[in-house]
């Protein structure tokens, strides 16, 4: 955890440049603020750390006395969280990728032709990803099973990437959208036809956006609860998510328990972004200007 | 150009497919054990699906110690009770349902019953089947409206006022006889500094509903409480005034910290010895350090009207199978085998859950003394119910909740509560 | 706009000859000729993205919204109703609570995350020493899930627990308060949780907005004898207009998503006073069993998400493109 959250420092740092003298209240504000922001991860670190029977006997504000790994241990024991992980990496893997492969055709295609109606096209997708995920259930259910999809990994991919596509492609568009139409002109002239124009033009130009879109995807489907409970019904095949929560549940006094799944279930999408942090804080992410 | 688009696109769609296609076949293998896939084309291998929302550490350990015992392959799949909940219909309606299920006895049992969704398992409740030697009051519980068995009960629990002997001990009090002792020992202990009644109304806030239940029980007896839950008297009748008079002279005593605690997290104070009595069910027991267990003992809510039978709460848990079950010889070997005494006492000795069975043949001399006690109190009672939800339904529930909640901390506007829980509750019976 | 875009600008400086060549103009008349420009596997890339949408997420849609005119609990017969769902809507006490509570939660949650996020980018945006930390530290939470997220915090404003504790310590033990369990708190309590998870997102979001800010701008600025604020609101929050769209996107459908903090850490409780539409929508489908009820929420909810981004959508592009 330490490693990860002090990775990132050193780039700006040895890109510091122009007038070192900046003000000092920078770092009255924010280092307080800093303190106070981790405050409530340090807090549950600690907890991870004591026995269940310590949190029992002192209360869950004490501070630890000694290192009890029991929460670890308890957490990882019959390698039903390891094996959530495993999935939850696969699913997420799998659905971002492919929303962020289908969303840039889309874009693609409603921001460079001209498509009747493609505002509304692109508006109708952008609200499909406002409906309240609860109110679909049912009916997803009734889906995946009239295709024989009930109760699998695919089903649940699926479901992500219709559900995420809307606001990727809504992203995406506003991105493409904002890219000189010369550029486009100019490989026309060359003859290139629309699938190398998408390959040669817009998918490495949008690779910022994809990083960014990328990062805040896989916090979307990894942390997504709603949808694996729905469709899946075998343990097994139960994503970190659910398994937490059958860790809660079952370990619903045992603060130390939760603590530790929580903080090692929080380790994929810390990598996943501290990975992506360089492209996306330098990414463009959308036509931002023009 | 048109062909050459044509089958460029139906090649894409193949594509397409044939990614969808691998993809699938990838999931499979690696969703894990062979077991991840009974979906798709389930063709009745006898395969048990075995859904459950048991998650308490020991009593999963100890289902799962008899499932692997069984000598036909179970997967067994545990859900997180309240996506359980959600999820319910939605396993019993599939097209290839999981076969058993863990769920408690009652109402929701009944109307899943009435839908044809649930297995007929009367032929267990009769010669020698698992269940046809347990007690009369149990085999209504499980019975549907068309007066066919549907539900398999494995174990119970009580509901009592549970306190640290040891602690008494210390503070030099005993358990109370009469209702008027109980308030006078809550003003001794209070005077003392520490905390009376311990509760946990945050996160669960149905434990408001486990006084409101044991005083309507106590002052107007237990045919008044079912019949006030199926809608036959109101919220804001004089009887229930009555009730809520008791409870508004308890609200002094209790933790005042009790709105943000679940029930779990209220057994921390208890076992810090500084709240001292805590009505609750015996489940009380998973939450508390293993050394406090020992420690626990407990007292029935005190007689307040002489006029009326003595009745506890008993929480009746067990399980069903679906209708739609690939193999119901299968299902009902299943639950035939979790019914039998063997498996019953296994399960309440390795869970330590204080659960009591629900068969007469279990041998009980294993049991601790608390469970022993537990059985004891149930055995001599008049009448038993079961918990608020459970008598009731889980949207009346949901009432009880606003409104006891809302009571324990504006104990003044009682009347005005009354009045809003008995609009919310018409609304729920008229549904 | 950094590596990107600098390919695209030398490009299009040096294709300036064919000016004439201007993205083609969406004219009303010759649908037929409009079409014929769209090569066919133009028209794939859309259809199979757009397919799948609609597959699984129009579709059940168009199913569960119809089931708002109904009255069905999901395990009996259903029986149609008409709009009677809605009229009990509005008479129903606790969906007005819950509703107000939502427009609380939208403008709070919105207003403050935004608004943290864009001054932290702001004061974080030039590299220097502790910088990386404080970006990183900021973004921690956003890597923790709803769901924990509810439970850390659950922790956090027990009565015995860290916050109370620290008030006691420095001398504000009289703010002590059971911040979960007290109604006119609860939600502003929820609520922190909240954007203290949000923030870090929208300041990544706009440091990336603000590397594509055109700095010589700002520099003019500055030496035409500009003051720092007026800088940041004449040159770079206009540059910034493209961000404003994705996060306030993103904020009103997380905003609108809420639901797993508030379930995890009151259930809508102390007697309904945190409910939000989408929690109450949950209870009545799942818990009450009333899923007719429940639909003709999830309407509302859609409808109310519908207005925020459809209304600042137009309003954008009315700005932008004129035409």
């Amino acid at each position: 955890m330490t490693t990860a959250v002090e990775a990132p420092a050193a780039a700006p740092v040895a890109r510091r440049r122009r007038r070192g003298g900046r003000s000092p209240w920078l770092h009255v504000v924010m280092i307080p603020l800093t303190a106070l922001w981790l405050s409530p991860i340090v807090f549950v670190l600690f907890i991870s750390v004591r026995s269940f029977d310590d949190i029992a006997a002192r209360g869950l504000a004490a501070l630890p006395t000694s290192i009890d790994l029991e929460g670890y241990v308890s957490a990882l024991s019959g390698g039903g969280l390891l094996r959530a992980l495993g999935v939850s990496t696969l699913v997420t893997g799998t659905a971002v990728i492919a929303s962020l492969l289908l969303s840039s055709w889309a874009a693609f295609a409603l921001s460079r032709y001209p498509i009747p109606g493609r505002r509304g096209v692109l508006l109708a997708m952008l609200a499909g990803n406002l409906l309240p995920p609860q109110i679909l259930l049912v009916p997803v259910v009734r889906i995946s099973e009239s295709l024989g999809l009930q109760d699998t990994l695919l089903a649940l991919i699926l479901v992500q990437v219709g559900f995420g596509i809307g606001f990727y492609t809504f992203v995406l568009h506003g991105f493409l959208r904002g890219l000189p139409e010369e550029l486009f002109e100019a490989a026309r002239l060359d003859g290139a036809g629309a699938l190398r124009i998408y390959l040669t033009i817009v998918l490495p130009l949008s690779r910022p956006s994809l990083a960014a879109l990328a990062a805040l995807a896989t916090t979307w489907i990894f942390n997504d609860l709603i949808w694996a409970l729905t469709i899946l019904r075998t343990e097994t095949s139960f994503p970190i998510s659910a398994a937490l929560l059958n860790l809660m549940g079952g370990f619903g006094s045992s603060w130390n328990v939760i603590a530790a799944a929580s903080l090692i279930a929080a380790i994929i999408p810390a990598a996943v972004f501290f990975m992506f942090q360089k492209q996306f804080v330098s990414g463009l992410l959308v036509g931002s200007s023009k | 150009m048109t062909t050459h688009g044509l089958s460029r696109r139906i090649l894409l769609a193949g594509a397409g497919l044939g990614a969808a296609g691998g993809l699938a076949a990838c999931m499979n293998t690696s969703g894990g054990g062979g077991s991840g896939d009974e979906g798709g084309d389930g063709d009745g291998s006898g395969e048990i699906v075995f859904q459950n929302s048991i998650q308490d550490p020991a009593p999963k350990a100890a289902i799962e110690a008899l499932v692997a015992d069984y000598d036909q392959p179970v997967t067994m799949n545990s859900v997180a009770t309240e996506q359980y909940r959600a999820q319910l219909t939605n396993y019993l309606r599939a097209s290839d349902p999981p076969d058993v299920y863990s769920w408690y006895a009652g109402s929701v049992a009944r109307a899943y019953a009435s839908q044809g969704l649930l297995l007929d398992v009367s032929s267990m409740w009769e010669g020698d089947g698992a269940c046809a030697g347990f007690p009369d009051a149990l085999r209504t519980l499980s019975t549907a409206d068309d007066g066919t068995q549907i539900f398999v009960p494995t174990s119970y629990y009580w509901w009592s006022v549970f306190f640290r002997k040891s602690a008494f001990e210390e503070w030099g009090v005993t358990p109370p006889e009469t209702w008027d002792d109980f308030l006078a020992l809550c003003e001794t202990l209070q005077g003392q500094g520490i905390i009376p009644l311990a509760n946990g109304v945050g996160a669960t806030p149905w434990m408001s509903s486990g006084w409101f239940d044991y005083l309507n029980l106590r002052i107007n007896g237990a045919e008044y409480h079912r019949q006030l839950l199926a809608g036959e008297h109101a919220f804001n009748s004089a009887e229930v005034k009555a009730v809520m008079e008791e409870y508004a002279k308890l609200i002094p005593f209790m933790d005042p910290d009790m709105m943000s605690y679940s029930n779990q997290e209220a057994a921390t104070p208890f076992a810090q010895k500084k709240t001292a009595m805590y009505l609750v069910g015996a489940f009380i027991t998973t939450h508390v350090p293993s050394d406090v267990v020992d420690d626990l003992d407990f007292f029935s809510v005190p007689v307040i009207n002489p006029d009326v039978p003595t009745a506890e709460e008993a929480p009746t848990d067990g399980y069903f199978a679906a209708a739609g079950s690939d193999d119901p010889e299968a299902s009902l070997a299943f639950l035939s085998y979790l019914a039998a005494p063997e498996q019953q006492q296994r399960y309440i000795e390795e869970a330590g859950s204080s659960n009591l069975p629900t068969s007469p043949d279990v041998d009980s001399s294993g049991f601790s003394e608390l469970t022993k006690k537990g059985m004891d109190l149930l055995a001599t009672t008049e009448e038993i119910t079961q918990f608020f939800n459970r008598d009731s339904s889980d949207a009346l529930q949901t009432t009880a909740d606003a409104a006891l909640v809302r009571f324990l901390s504006e104990p003044e506007e009682v009347d005005a509560i009354l009045d809003e829980w008995q609009a919310a509750a018409e609304q729920v019976w008229d549904s | 706009m950094t590596s990107a875009a600098a390919p695209a600008r030398s490009l299009s400086a040096s294709s300036g000859a064919t000016k004439g060549v201007r993205p083609p103009a969406p004219s009303r008349r010759g649908w037929g000729a409009r079409l014929a420009r769209v090569p066919l596997v133009v028209w794939v890339m859309l259809a199979v993205p757009l397919a799948v949408e609609a597959f699984w997420v129009f579709w059940p849609a168009i199913n569960s919204f119809s089931l708002a005119t109904l009255r069905w609990d999901g395990i009996t017969p259903a029986e149609s109703v008409g709009l009677q769902n809605f009229v009990d809507l509005w008479n129903d006490p606790i969906f007005r609570t819950a509703a107000w509570n939502n427009v609380l939660w939208l403008l709070f949650f919105g207003v403050l995350s935004i608004a943290g996020g864009l001054a932290l980018a702001v004061a974080l945006n030039k590299p220097g020493r502790g910088v990386g930390i404080y970006r990183a530290a900021i973004y921690l939470p956003m890597v923790i899930s709803l769901a924990v997220t509810g439970l850390f915090w659950r922790v956090m404003y027990q009565p015995d627990g860290p916050i109370n504790s620290a008030l006691e310590l420095i001398g504000l033990g009289f703010l002590q308060r059971q911040w979960l369990a007290e109604p006119d708190v609860a939600l502003g309590a929820i609520l922190v949780a909240a954007v203290w998870r949000q923030v870090g997102y929208v300041m990544v979001l706009y440091l990336a907005g603000l590397k594509g800010c055109d700095a010589s701008l700002e520099e003019a600025a500055a030496v035409d004898g500009a003051n720092a604020w007026q800088r940041f609101w004449k040159i770079v929050m206009p540059q910034l207009s493209g961000v404003h769209t994705v996060v306030i996107a993103v904020t009103v459908i997380d905003s609108l998503r809420a639901f797993d903090i508030v379930w995890t850490m009151t259930r809508g409780g102390p007697y309904n006073s945190t409910q939000l539409l989408s929690t109450y929508m949950f209870q009545q489908a799942f818990t009450v069993g009333n899923l007719g009820y429940a639909s003709a929420i999830a309407v509302i909810i859609f409808l109310l998400a519908i207005g925020f981004i459809i209304t600042y959508l137009i309003r954008q592009a009315r700005t932008e493109d004129p035409a």
